[in-house]
């Protein structure tokens, strides 16, 4: 029992991490219907955007996240400006290849720069881990989870509580009505995917320290993305945040009691089930984009 | 107030307006009616600018608006209440009815309006917090006018108010239309069932395939022998 709840409360960590990414993947499809092949190399430039703060820049530990975090929402906002918006109304399947593009582009672009040698980053917390009762938590990996959980409730606000949340899920539910009532949907797009991969940059800057950086770790981080989004349902924000947990819980319990080499596999296992018994999702009948 | 001097427009390669003039004046209702794929909503389309004319003018109050965007045109005093209904389905009522008046930012006269909305259709202020994907056909037909009066316009544009509703709840939605009209509302009306529309407008245009083909006062369409044979069923 003792070993199932440490690992219940590690699969936690890693799946609000994946929320994160999951969030960030289905805005961007349910808003902008748009399959964005370059989310995992978001999650890479948050990682390597805090080494980079950190190590050349030399700031503090959180100061460096916050800045990983701003590059990843600068560079998804100009990705959206300058290659998807002349694109508007074109096929999916011609976004797609472009995405395609991005990724290969932005995984070369940080292959040159830092070389193929991982990286670790630096982190202020101690490393003796907490004892709650019968779990132990490194203080670092509770910070993670921390962190993840307030950036899912901010995003949770944003969307059900400001003005431009509700105007995202109008674009989202009816993109020509919501421009009759005045919605920009250019800057809804550029928000969107600026937000969007803001929260892979999120994931990936603290997920950074945890792991170790190196610049194809994006593509395992794309493929769990599109399993979280899969498993809540195309465009499900609350879907992508259970899906995330779900999946990070799944692939602990798989770790732990059949073998930590089949980690991933447990993990795609359940997509491959969800696929066949449930293709919509496992909560599709809940509201889509908030 | 408006209008159309030659417009044309199109969807890629298919024509849909080939030179479309006509003209509303301020505090009139006129309707637009014809068949299926005549115009009528493209030419709805291209006067809220959500459809690009590719040729000719429109003029709104003397100046030029068929360059602007949705929603220039629409804080200009143009709303548009869209063909069936297209309220958003996953938001509350409430949520529906903020959204009609998004391009606006004095908050009191946003909440003035929708107290106005609601003495007019009690029964949204009865469904403030449900989903507006689970009101009946003839509740979204109110909320989507609703909607659009949010914007507070001078000018109201129509598309088929009476599609899909049943008789009685057709009765409903004309009555509002002339109130709304009496709150000094210009209206154009796009209406495939021209009868109805030709007895409550003060003039009427008919389109046929991308143009005028007809124009005059309502009871005078109503008489025309062609508009008889080809849209009263007589």
């Amino acid at each position: 029992m003792e070993t199932f709840l440490q690992h219940v409360v590690n699969g936690l960590i890693l799946g609000g991490t994946y929320a994160l990414l999951g969030i960030g993947l289905t805005l961007i499809f349910g808003i902008m219907n748009v399959v964005n092949f370059a989310h995992g190399e978001f999650y890479t430039l948050g990682a390597y955007g805090a080494f980079l703060f950190l190590s050349l820049l030399d700031t503090n530990f959180f100061v460096a996240l916050l800045g990983a975090i701003a590059l990843g929402i600068l560079l998804g906002g100009a990705c959206e400006r300058l290659l998807l918006r002349p694109l508007l109304g074109e096929s999916i399947e011609t976004t797609m290849l472009v995405m395609i593009a991005v990724w290969i582009a932005m995984q070369n672009a940080e292959l040159l720069a830092w070389g193929g040698v991982a990286q670790s980053i630096d982190h202020p917390f101690p490393q003796a881990p907490l004892i709650l009762g019968p779990i132990s938590v490194a203080p670092l990996r509770l910070f993670v989870f921390g962190t993840a959980v307030l950036l899912i409730l901010g995003a949770h606000l944003l969307i059900h509580r400001t003005r431009l949340g509700k105007a995202m899920r109008a674009t989202f539910q009816d993109r020509e009505t919501a421009a009759l009532m005045g919605v920009d949907i250019h800057g809804i797009h550029t928000l969107t995917f600026a937000f969007g991969s803001g929260l892979a940059a999120a994931a990936g800057t603290l997920l950074g320290p945890i792991f170790v950086v190196y610049p194809s770790m994006g593509d395992l981080a794309a493929l769990k993305a599109f399993s979280v989004v899969i498993l809540g349902g195309l465009g499900n924000f609350a879907g992508a945040t259970l899906g995330g947990l779900l999946l990070g819980i799944a692939e602990e319990l798989g770790a732990g009691y059949v073998s930590s080499g089949y980690r991933d596999a447990v993990g795609f296992a359940i997509i491959i089930l969800v696929l066949l018994l449930r293709p919509s999702g496992l909560f599709a009948r809940a509201e889509r984009v908030g | 107030m408006l209008r159309l001097e030659g417009l044309r427009a199109a969807y890629g390669r298919i024509e849909a307006l080939k030179g479309v003039s006509l003209e509303v004046r301020a505090g009139e209702l006129v309707t637009l009616i014809g068949a299926n794929g005549a115009g009528k909503t493209s030419t709805l389309k291209a006067i809220s600018g959500t459809l690009r004319s590719s040729d000719g003018r429109i003029l709104f109050e003397g100046n030029e608006i068929h360059r602007l965007t949705p929603r220039e045109i629409l804080t200009r005093g143009i709303a548009h209440c869209p063909e069936g209904r297209r309220v958003f389905p996953y938001m509350t009522v409430r949520e529906n009815l903020e959204m009609g008046a998004y391009a606006r930012a004095d908050i009191h006269g946003i909440r003035e309006d929708l107290e106005r909305v609601f003495a007019h259709f009690p029964i949204l202020g009865e469904r403030l917090r449900q989903a507006a994907g689970t009101l009946s056909g003839g509740e979204q037909q109110m909320l989507a006018i609703g909607r659009a009066l949010m914007a507070r316009p001078r000018l109201l544009l129509l598309d088929e108010p009476s599609l899909g509703l049943a008789p009685t709840v057709i009765e409903t939605t004309l009555r509002i239309i002339r109130e709304v009209r009496q709150r000094g509302v210009t209206v154009l009306m796009v209406e495939q069932n021209a009868y109805l529309a030709l007895r409550m407008a003060d003039r009427g245009y008919v389109m046929e395939t991308g143009q005028i083909a007809l124009e005059g006062k309502a009871g005078d369409l109503i008489e025309n022998e062609h508009v008889k044979r080809a849209y009263l069923g007589g």
